[in-house]
Order: structure tokens, then C-alpha cells, then sequence
């Protein structure tokens, strides 16, 4: 008795370094920022207590507000095209590899593969592959005899922020594929067996059957998916810097906030972190109350097995 | 239950222990270094200004410049053996966090006795939150010409900091394929255009030019606007809130930067510093509008390469160089040792140490008339003297939120894809220097 006694004892001892890590760098910057956000502050130096100012400005004086819309609708496409594009091939891809198609393990491995390098490095292997000049993509169109559809991807603003959005997906395929494979695998052979008897083919079967069952990780991938598309920040740097260059086409909340907060172009003169830390509450809201609200909705249309 | 809670408490106190642990941690050597030249400094104000005799005391001074470490250390052995009593310790930071790391030492009281200044607005700031000495009287600064000075003078008037060096911009070309098309350095604007075209029919790529990073923008704007306002005497009037960016020299420095365009690389939008600088010296382009600062990295990429400027001709017949101010050194106005640091600064302003900077560094010395062993720098150097127009936006325009600088940049992209006509860009950079430069307000 009293040895258990002891053990309890040092149990509540084991989370403690990850939560000491979690208020330090979670818990304590989100209230940090939150009252940053309500003071005036000239360079880095606090001032006065503004109360909810800085969200006006963030809000109703130009140019701030046209750039937090201008981002913000990029967020929103950023999330539409990888739910899309990312999770719709991420899924057929684990559909395939569920079936047992021939070579599925090396085709996991493969898709998988992106995965491992880091994003600053994918950012730099594409803005070589792009490049209008010597990039590979341009070179082998034009060796295709497409030369007319050569471009500058990631200069023209018409093409940059897909091409940025289009790299995302590809960086992240292999992780959705593999939360999808997770849920198909853990359908019960038993119920599409079943299914099955019961005369379920095809079509049917998939989204009649799998789909409602795999329900629970699409859940997951969606609200990641959103996550990820609201915060979306270093690959969008790596390939284009601080200014959402070219002409803020390629501007996301996250790179807004970086430019506000740290100021982008390498001077002083401009840091504004009453504003900077605005945005990050405003983005700290949206983020958690969209994720909350979703999982709770998502929750009810999945079906237990 | 009982227990529960004391478990609780238990844990409690330790994560306070640890993030106490934590924050003394950091705090720990900052008590025991201003303990240490706290001591020394009440040897140094009882030495005082005389420095024939007595201990010897330490001058910290920090600076962003990493990589310059190894040459400060020449220069300050040359102060140290005129001035055995005084030891310069120089403690440079990693340039991206050094306003954040200055900006807290000042404010906790703990700053260095020297520091870098950053040039223009951003720098002078902290002079009027009171952390700077004013140093109008000190021996050798009224050598610097105003324009220099400015770029460490407050709102005030007074001047807060030793000018170290002069950034320029100008037309790099490339010697070789000039000389082989028959052509010279441009003696006006549609001399330049005319240049442009004859490279443009041999095949050669006119300018090195890509509008994908913003701030190449606004440089190469600061090179070729001051040739259609003839330099200082229009800067002058923005100044005094005489004319505006609406003004017709200023709406065509933009027209011309769109005149440019038939004589940029393909897919120029795409391009950035990287695969500019690329063009140039691999040879496919014969010129390049870019900084003083590229001229050493150009020169280690292709040590063949027969590199030569020109400044920029102007309306009137001249020709303009386009100079601003990197950086200064200033003396914290709590400073411990403030004789002792006065005096190195007062080095700083001599001949000597800017002939060991120039040499060191391979830079335009601040001060004048210093000569360096490169040509090319020299050229610079001499022009900045005579013929120097400041870079309007980063001398004069680098405030706001987004700064003017920024808007400019961001307009100029918005241009050359097209989305803005120049009289929009010009409107842009008028709306936002209207919202904070006080002769537009009025």
C-alpha cells in the first residue's frame, strides 16, 4: 500500500517538464502578447496603456486593414486548395495503398519522403525549380515545346501564391496520406466484409461504408489542415521573404504579423509591436475558436465501430 | 485527497524553483559585471579627464558588425597604445538581435559606454528617449559635412554620433564588353537608353535588373531618380515641404524606371539579387545598379571580371553619386567612463583611424578625405565628396508604418507587373509620406 502510495507520488512528477516547457513557451506568450497588444509602444520601448486601439488599427486604417484582408483571404485560399489538392490525392493515395495495390510499401515510403527534409530547405529546392531562368520547370517545358507557358512562377502574382500553396501540398501528402492509411486500417475487415454480403460495390462502398468510418481522421486532417493553412509562415519566407513579395500576392496573417512585430525590411524605424501582437491575439482566436468549433461539429457525424 | 494537494504544492514549488533558477540564471552575470566596471569607474571619475596618470579603466562598446571583430582589434591597439590608460573592449552582437539587445541594456541602465548607432530615424530615436550624449563640441566633428552628420543628428539639432562609413550606389559595367561594342560611360540619360539598345542588338543583356526582392527597387530608384531632379536642389525642396512626390521631376524618375523595362533579362519579375548578381558576373550582362557593398563579393566571384561605375548623369549636365550613412558610433549618455569614451570617439573622427578603417574593411571611411589601396573605392570615395545626393528614402523617408521606403518598393513592383501606372505609384508614396513627414501635413 504505501509502495503504491509512492509511485502515485512520482507520477504527477512526470508531466511537470513538459508542462513547465508548455506554460513557458505556449501559455505565457499567448497572455504576453495579449497585453502587449494593449499598449502603445514607440520602437521597442512599452508607452501608454491604449486599451483596444491597436485592433481599431488593425481594423480600420488603411493600410492596415486592406493588408489583413488581402492576407487573410490568402489564408483562406491556402486552406481551400490543400484540403483540396493535399488531402484529396493524400487520400486516394492511401485508398490505393489500403487495397494493396502492387509496390504499396515503397509507394508510402516514397510519398512519405518530402517529409524529411526541412521546410526552409523544400522552399530553396523549389525556388530553384522554378526559376525563370535556369529553373527546372521552365527547362523542361521548354524542352517540351511549351515555351509559351514558361513564366516566373514565383515573381508573377497571378501564379506565386499557388505555386507556393502547390509546394505546401506536396511537402505535405505524405503525412495526410498516412493519418488516412492509420483510419482505413483501422476499419474492422469484418464490416466491409459485411458490406460486401450485403451487395455494397464500388462507389457504394466507399462512401457509403469507408468514408463515414474513417470519419475520425478526416476530422483530424481537416482541423490541421486549417492549422496549417492559418499559420502558414516559413515556407511562405523562404521562398519570398517578409513582404508577401511580389506586390503582397503572396502575404499570409502569419508573414503580415512577422513584418508588424519584427519589422521586415531590416530597420528599426518601423517595428510595431503594439500592432504585431494584435494581429497574433487576432489570429490566436480565429485559429482556436475555428478548431474547437469544427472538431465539435466534425465529432457528431462520426460513426462508431 | 489531502496528500493530493500537498503533491500539488510539492509541484508547484518546484516549477517556481526551476523558473526562478531559470531567471537568475540569466540575470546572473549582468549584477557581477556592472559590480566589476562599477569598481573601475570610480577609478576613472577620479581620474577624470586627465588621463596622464592613474589606473587604467575599461570602455565597453558594443556594435551589430560580427565579422568585423578581427579588424577592431587592430584599430583599437593603435587608440590603446596612445592612451595606455584606457582599454576598449568591443562586444559586437549578432546584428538582427542587436537593437533588441541595446534597446533593454539602455533601458535597465546597463548599456555599453560606446555604442553603434544605427543610421537615420531608427538610430536617432534613442536620443530622444534621452539615452544619447550630445558630441556637437567634440574635436573633429565639424570636419564631417552635414549630409554625413545628419544621419546621426536628432530632432533637436544636435549631433549624437561619429559618422564610421559612407554606403553609395551607382551603375557597375562591365569594363570588357564596353569596350568591345565601342561604347563609353553615359553622359546622360538617353545616352544610357542609347547604350541599352546597342547591347540589347548585340545580344547582351543591358541591366542586371530583377523586381522580386522589393528593396532592390528602391535602390535602383535612388540611383536613377536624382538624374531627372539634378540631386540636392530638389531634395532640398521636400525638405522644406516646397514640392512633393507629385512634382514632375519626381513622377519622372518613376517613368523612367518603367522606360528601363525593354532592357531588363526576361522574366525580370522572378528575378532576385541572387541571379542578378549572377548575370553580372558571369558576363551575360554588361551593368548593374547596386551598392558599394557588392564591389568586393563581385570581385571574389570573378576575379577576371573588368568591373568599372559611373554615377548617374543628371538633367543639368552633371553627375550624382548616391550616398547615405552606415551606421555611427555614440556615447550612452549614462555611460560609466564617459571622458574615456568621448575620447575614443574623438578618434574615430581623425584621419588615422578612418585611413586603418577604409583598409581594414575595404569601406568608405565617414571621415574625409581618407584613400584606401582600391581604385574603384577610392573613385567612390572621392565622388561622395563632390558629387553625393542622399538616398532620399533610406536618409529621409524611412518612417511611417509601412515606411515611405517600403511603400515605394511595393508600388514599383506593383508597376513592373504591371497593376499601377507610375502617376498611382507616385500617388502611393505621397499618401504615405503625408501620414507622419511634418512639412506634408501642414
Amino acid at each position: 500500500m504505501k509502495k503504491r502510495g509512492k509511485s502515485r507520488w512520482l507520477l504527477h512528477l512526470f508531466p511537470l517538464p513538459a508542462l513547465l516547457i508548455y506554460v513557458m513557451f505556449v501559455v505565457y506568450p499567448i497572455f504576453s502578447a495579449f497585453t502587449y497588444s494593449m499598449y502603445e509602444w514607440k520602437g521597442i520601448a512599452r508607452g501608454a496603456f491604449v486599451g483596444w486601439d491597436n485592433f481599431l488599427t488593425l481594423f480600420q486604417v488603411e493600410p492596415f486593414n486592406k493588408m489583413f484582408w488581402n492576407a487573410f483571404g490568402h489564408n483562406v485560399i491556402y486552406f481551400v486548395v490543400e484540403m483540396i489538392v493535399q488531402n484529396g490525392i493524400a487520400f486516394a493515395l492511401a485508398f490505393l495503398i489500403y487495397r494493396k495495390i502492387r509496390g504499396s510499401g515503397f509507394l508510402k515510403i516514397a510519398y512519405f519522403m518530402p517529409r524529411l527534409l526541412s521546410v526552409i530547405v523544400v522552399g530553396f529546392l523549389w525556388k530553384l525549380i522554378l526559376n525563370p531562368n535556369y529553373g527546372a520547370l521552365n527547362t523542361l517545358l521548354g524542352k517540351l515545346g511549351l515555351e509559351e507557358w514558361a513564366k516566373p512562377w514565383l515573381g508573377d502574382p497571378d501564379t506565386a501564391l499557388l505555386a507556393i500553396i502547390l509546394v505546401n501540398c506536396w511537402f505535405g501528402i505524405g503525412f495526410a496520406m498516412l493519418i488516412f492509411l492509420a483510419g482505413l486500417q483501422s476499419i474492422p475487415e469484418e464490416l466491409i466484409e459485411a458490406a460486401r454480403l450485403d451487395g455494397a460495390r464500388g462507389a457504394t462502398l466507399l462512401f457509403r461504408i469507408i468514408l463515414p468510418l474513417v470519419m475520425p481522421s478526416i476530422t483530424i486532417m481537416t482541423v490541421f489542415t486549417f492549422i496549417q493553412a492559418f499559420e502558414a509562415f516559413e515556407l511562405v519566407y523562404a521562398m519570398q521573404g517578409s513582404q508577401g513579395e511580389p506586390f503582397r500576392s503572396t502575404d499570409t496573417l502569419a508573414v503580415y504579423f512577422y513584418r508588424l512585430a519584427f519589422s521586415g525590411s531590416g530597420g528599426a524605424g518601423d517595428v510595431s509591436i503594439g500592432l504585431g501582437s494584435a494581429l497574433a491575439v487576432v489570429l490566436f482566436v480565429i485559429v482556436a475558436s475555428v478548431s474547437a468549433i469544427s472538431l465539435k461539429l466534425m465529432r457528431k457525424r462520426e460513426v462508431q465501430h | 485527497m489531502r496528500r493530493f494537494r500537498i503533491h500539488r504544492f510539492g509541484s508547484m514549488m518546484l516549477a517556481g524553483l526551476l523558473l526562478l533558477a531559470g531567471c537568475s540564471g540569466n540575470a546572473g552575470p549582468s549584477p557581477a559585471d556592472s559590480g566589476q566596471t562599477g569598481q573601475s569607474g570610480q577609478t576613472g571619475s577620479s581620474a577624470g579627464g586627465s588621463t596622464g596618470g592613474g589606473e587604467q579603466v575599461t570602455v565597453s562598446m558594443h556594435s551589430w558588425r560580427v565579422e568585423d571583430a578581427e579588424g577592431y582589434k587592430k584599430i583599437i591597439e593603435a587608440f590603446e597604445k596612445e592612451n595606455p590608460n584606457i582599454k576598449i573592449d568591443f562586444k559586437p552582437f549578432k546584428a538582427t538581435e542587436y537593437n533588441t539587445i541595446l534597446n533593454t541594456a539602455l533601458q535597465s541602465e546597463s548599456g555599453p559606454d560606446i555604442l553603434q548607432l544605427r543610421p537615420y530615424a531608427p538610430g536617432v530615436s534613442l536620443a530622444e528617449a534621452g539615452h544619447l550624449e550630445p558630441l556637437d563640441n567634440l574635436p573633429g566633428i565639424q570636419n564631417f559635412s552635414k549630409d554625413v552628420l545628419a544621419a546621426a543628428t536628432g530632432k533637436d539639432g544636435k549631433v549624437y554620433g561619429v559618422p564610421l562609413s559612407l554606403n553609395s550606389t551607382q551603375i557597375y559595367y562591365n569594363k570588357k564588353l564596353f569596350e568591345q561594342h565601342g561604347l563609353s560611360e553615359p553622359k546622360s540619360w538617353d545616352d544610357l537608353i542609347g547604350t541599352a539598345k546597342t547591347l540589347k542588338e548585340k545580344g547582351i543583356i543591358p541591366f542586371a535588373f530583377g523586381a522580386k526582392e522589393g528593396w532592390l527597387l528602391s535602390l535602383s530608384h535612388g540611383v536613377i531618380a536624382p538624374g531627372t531632379y539634378n540631386g540636392n536642389a530638389f531634395v532640398n525642396k521636400i525638405l522644406q515641404g516646397q514640392a512633393d512626390f507629385t512634382s514632375p521631376e519626381f513622377v519622372q524618375s518613376i517613368q523612367r524606371m518603367q522606360e528601363l523595362v525593354p532592357y531588363f533579362p526576361e522574366n525580370f519579375a522572378g528575378l532576385d539579387l541572387n541571379d542578378t548578381r549572377t548575370l553580372f558576373f558571369t558576363e551575360k550582362a554588361a551593368m548593374f545598379i547596386n551598392g558599394s557593398f557588392e564591389l568586393e563579393g563581385l570581385q571574389k566571384m570573378n576575379p577576371d571580371l573588368a568591373i568599372d561605375f559611373f554615377p548617374m548623369p543628371t538633367e543639368d549636365g552633371n553627375t550624382v553619386l548616391t550616398t547615405w550613412v552606415d551606421g555611427s558610433y555614440a556615447v550612452n549618455s549614462k555611460a560609466k567612463h564617459k571622458a574615456e569614451a568621448l575620447k575614443f570617439l574623438e578618434f574615430m573622427a581623425t584621419k588615422q583611424f578612418g585611413e586603418l578603417f577604409a583598409n581594414e574593411f575595404k569601406r568608405i571611411s565617414a571621415v574625409p578625405g581618407v584613400q584606401t589601396s582600391d581604385p574603384l573605392v577610392n573613385k567612390m570615395a572621392e565622388l561622395s565628396q563632390s558629387n553625393a545626393t542622399p538616398y532620399l528614402m533610406v536618409v529621409h523617408f524611412a518612417e511611417g508604418n509601412p515606411t515611405t521606403k517600403q511603400t515605394l518598393e511595393n508600388a514599383l513592383q506593383g508597376m513592373y507587373l504591371n497593376k499601377l501606372t507610375p502617376e498611382q505609384v507616385v500617388d502611393e508614396v505621397q499618401k504615405s509620406a503625408a501620414s507622419w513627414f511634418p512639412p506634408f501635413k501642414k
